[in-house]
């Protein structure tokens, strides 16, 4: 049995219509107009226990309205909604037990407090046994290095060690899922790994299942093996990332240095085109299903010298921006 | 499944941890302490000025002595560095940061928290109470009435204290529709203290017009332990005067439950 599922899970907010200028001020005081705007539109998905799913979506594509549907905090307007068995919103004190959530903008630390204490409190909240609290707080002071800094008020933390604290405080009551929300956000690339690092592990040994919001994609290569993909409220994608990357990453860039003496106006190859320029390097773009990378170099070397050259797969930043860009089904044929 | 029976104690161990929190995060504004008990003093004094002179005018309105409105003056003062504490203020606070989305994704009751957290709160600001009382006994001298009328003055202030934070809980649940409360808050807080009895004993207020604010809810709050503990409400009159507590109590408790089940149905965190 899946530990979350959704079917057609809609939720549409109603809000006031509000018009411009000191008249519409005045008019939109006493109206009682009103828009509904569809944030998820109908998303169906099935998650096991243990895995680690990237959930994305360009902003406002309704990822934050489902997590809320999850954790139990918004009514569905229609649609199904279980996790772990419980209907989250009928359920939420319930449901609270059995998740955890981490906010990368967000911190749930008491701010005033030094972070043992802020500990301490969630023992008191889930009412976590004293020897399984001890265990977890030993384990994770030890993998997360927050040794340094237990005693620390909150408000002092560097961001790095704020979202140490907040990844402990989301496990301390050994959830068997956790929703991340942009939890690199705002970190140095040393910082980023050791979440990610954490992330991987926890998901390993506890076989913790783990839903990943984010913008950042490099999160998402490096911890989900599967995406879901949402734009406008609509699911657009549901698989594998490498699937993904095959169907849609359908271009290559050839990277060039040239070293003529003279600098060349424009580079022309068949079945390329340039992407961009800066100095002696050429960006060629070119789609590798009807021209073999072999071809493009050859046609390059034969009509210019090389210096250097390379070849960038495509990212699967530029695939996703694509599919925001262009929308799916467009992404989807033969460019 | 996991379906585990909790004892009582473990139900309240949240709760009790959020008060010796609050109370901890209150101790750490030292600053702000302090500063309460000198805006009190300072209030003592123009009070007790304003009562001299309004006094030298016209001696004992209402039969009541001037010595008698200064200790009714000084008692009220004293009541309001715990009345004026609103742990409610969060609630409006983290709708408009989003942070009680959070706050809903814990196994709590979040009414109990915040009630706790105030009391936290409370319990460390009413210390205070001691400094500001030996300050004030400077300024003006406070009548200290016999243990039985202290005793029923004692339970008036704690039914007091519930219908305020009730009337607060409320009043900051609006922020679940309007997302700003200021206004509505202001109006209510100047309504309480002038209507409370906090400002001017309501016995001053004239013929019909005394009689409706003492059957406000408002009265509840100041004006009951007050008038209980300078005598004008005698011991035959206690338990009527309990009991319009208790009433007010049961009123805002209910009102309270209604808004916030309806409050939790309509969450809107903002942003995100």
């Amino acid at each position: 049995m899946p530990i979350i599922e959704t079917q057609d899970l809609r939720k549409v907010f109603r809000s006031l219509v509000r018009r411009p200028g000191v008249g519409g001020t005045l008019r939109t005081l006493f109206s009682r107009e009103y828009e509904d705007k569809v944030a998820v539109e109908g998303v169906t998905m099935a998650l096991e226990a243990g895995e680690l799913v990237g959930y994305i979506g360009p902003n406002g594509a309704g990822k934050s309205t489902t997590i809320k549907m999850l954790t139990g905090i918004l009514v569905p307007t229609s649609g199904v909604v279980r996790v772990d068995g419980l209907v989250p919103y009928e359920q939420r004190r319930r449901n609270a037990r059995n998740i955890g959530v981490v906010f990368g903008q967000r911190s749930q630390l008491y701010w005033d407090l030094p972070l043992i204490e802020s500990f301490e409190l969630l023992r008191a909240i889930y009412g976590i046994p004293p020897t399984r609290y001890r265990a977890n707080l030993d384990h994770f002071t030890e993998t997360l290095d927050m040794g340094p800094f237990l005693r620390t008020p909150v408000r002092q933390l560097s961001l790095g060690q704020r979202m140490r604290g907040d990844f402990a405080a989301a496990m301390l009551h050994d959830p068997r899922i956790v929703f991340l929300d942009e939890p690199t956000i705002g970190l140095d690339v040393v910082a980023k790994e050791a979440i990610r690092e954490f992330i991987a592990r926890v998901n390993r040994e506890r076989g913790t299942t783990f839903i990943l919001t984010t913008h950042d994609l490099a999160d998402v290569e490096r911890l989900c093996r599967r995406i879901v993909l949402i734009d406008r409220g609509t699911l657009v994608y549901d698989g594998e990332i490498d699937a993904l990357r095959d169907r849609y990453g359908t271009h290559r860039t050839l990277v060039v240095t040239l070293c003529e003496p003279t600098p060349v106006e424009t580079l022309t190859v068949e079945g390329a085109e340039v992407e961009s320029h800066a100095g002696d390097v050429w960006r060629l773009r070119f789609d590798r299903r009807t021209v073999s990378a072999e071809v493009v170099i050859r046609r390059v070397a034969d009509r210019y010298r090389v210096s250097d050259l390379s070849i960038e797969e495509p990212e699967l930043e530029s695939i996703i921006r694509r599919i925001y860009l262009e929308g799916y089904s467009e992404a989807m044929a033969p460019a | 499944m996991e379906h585990v029976r909790r004892s009582p104690g473990e139900l309240l161990a949240p709760y009790v941890a959020f008060a010796a929190k609050a109370f901890s995060r209150e101790a750490t504004y030292r600053m702000e302490v302090f500063t309460n008990v000198g805006s009190l003093v300072v209030r003592l004094y123009l009070m007790k000025s304003v009562w001299t002179a309004l006094y030298a005018q016209n001696a004992a309105p209402a039969g009541v002595s001037l010595h008698a409105v200064l200790t009714y003056t000084a008692i009220a003062l004293l009541m309001s560095l715990v009345l004026e504490l609103d742990g409610t203020r969060q609630i409006r606070d983290r709708i408009r940061e989003g942070s009680i989305a959070t706050d809903l994704m814990k196994p709590i009751s979040l009414p109990l928290y915040f009630f706790s957290d105030g009391v936290g709160m409370t319990l460390l600001h009413a210390l205070l109470i001691v400094p500001a009382l030996i300050v004030s006994l400077l300024i003006v001298h406070i009548d200290v009435p016999p243990p039985h009328v202290l005793a029923a003055f004692a339970l008036s202030f704690l039914l007091g204290y519930l219908v305020n934070f009730l009337l607060n809980f409320l009043m900051n649940c609006v922020a679940f529709w309007t997302l700003e409360t200021f206004a509505v808050q202001l109006m209510v807080r100047w309504m309480s203290d002038l209507l409370g009895g906090q400002v001017v004993p309501l016995i001053f207020f004239p013929g019909v017009f005394q009689k409706i604010v003492l059957a406000l809810p408002f009265a509840a709050i100041y004006s009951t332990p007050l008038l209980i503990y300078v005598g004008t409400i005698p011991p035959s009159g206690y338990l009527a005067a309990w009991g319009a507590q208790v009433g007010w109590f049961i009123v805002f408790a209910l009102l309270s439950a209604v808004i916030w089940h309806a409050a939790q149905r309509r969450v809107v965190v903002q942003g995100g």
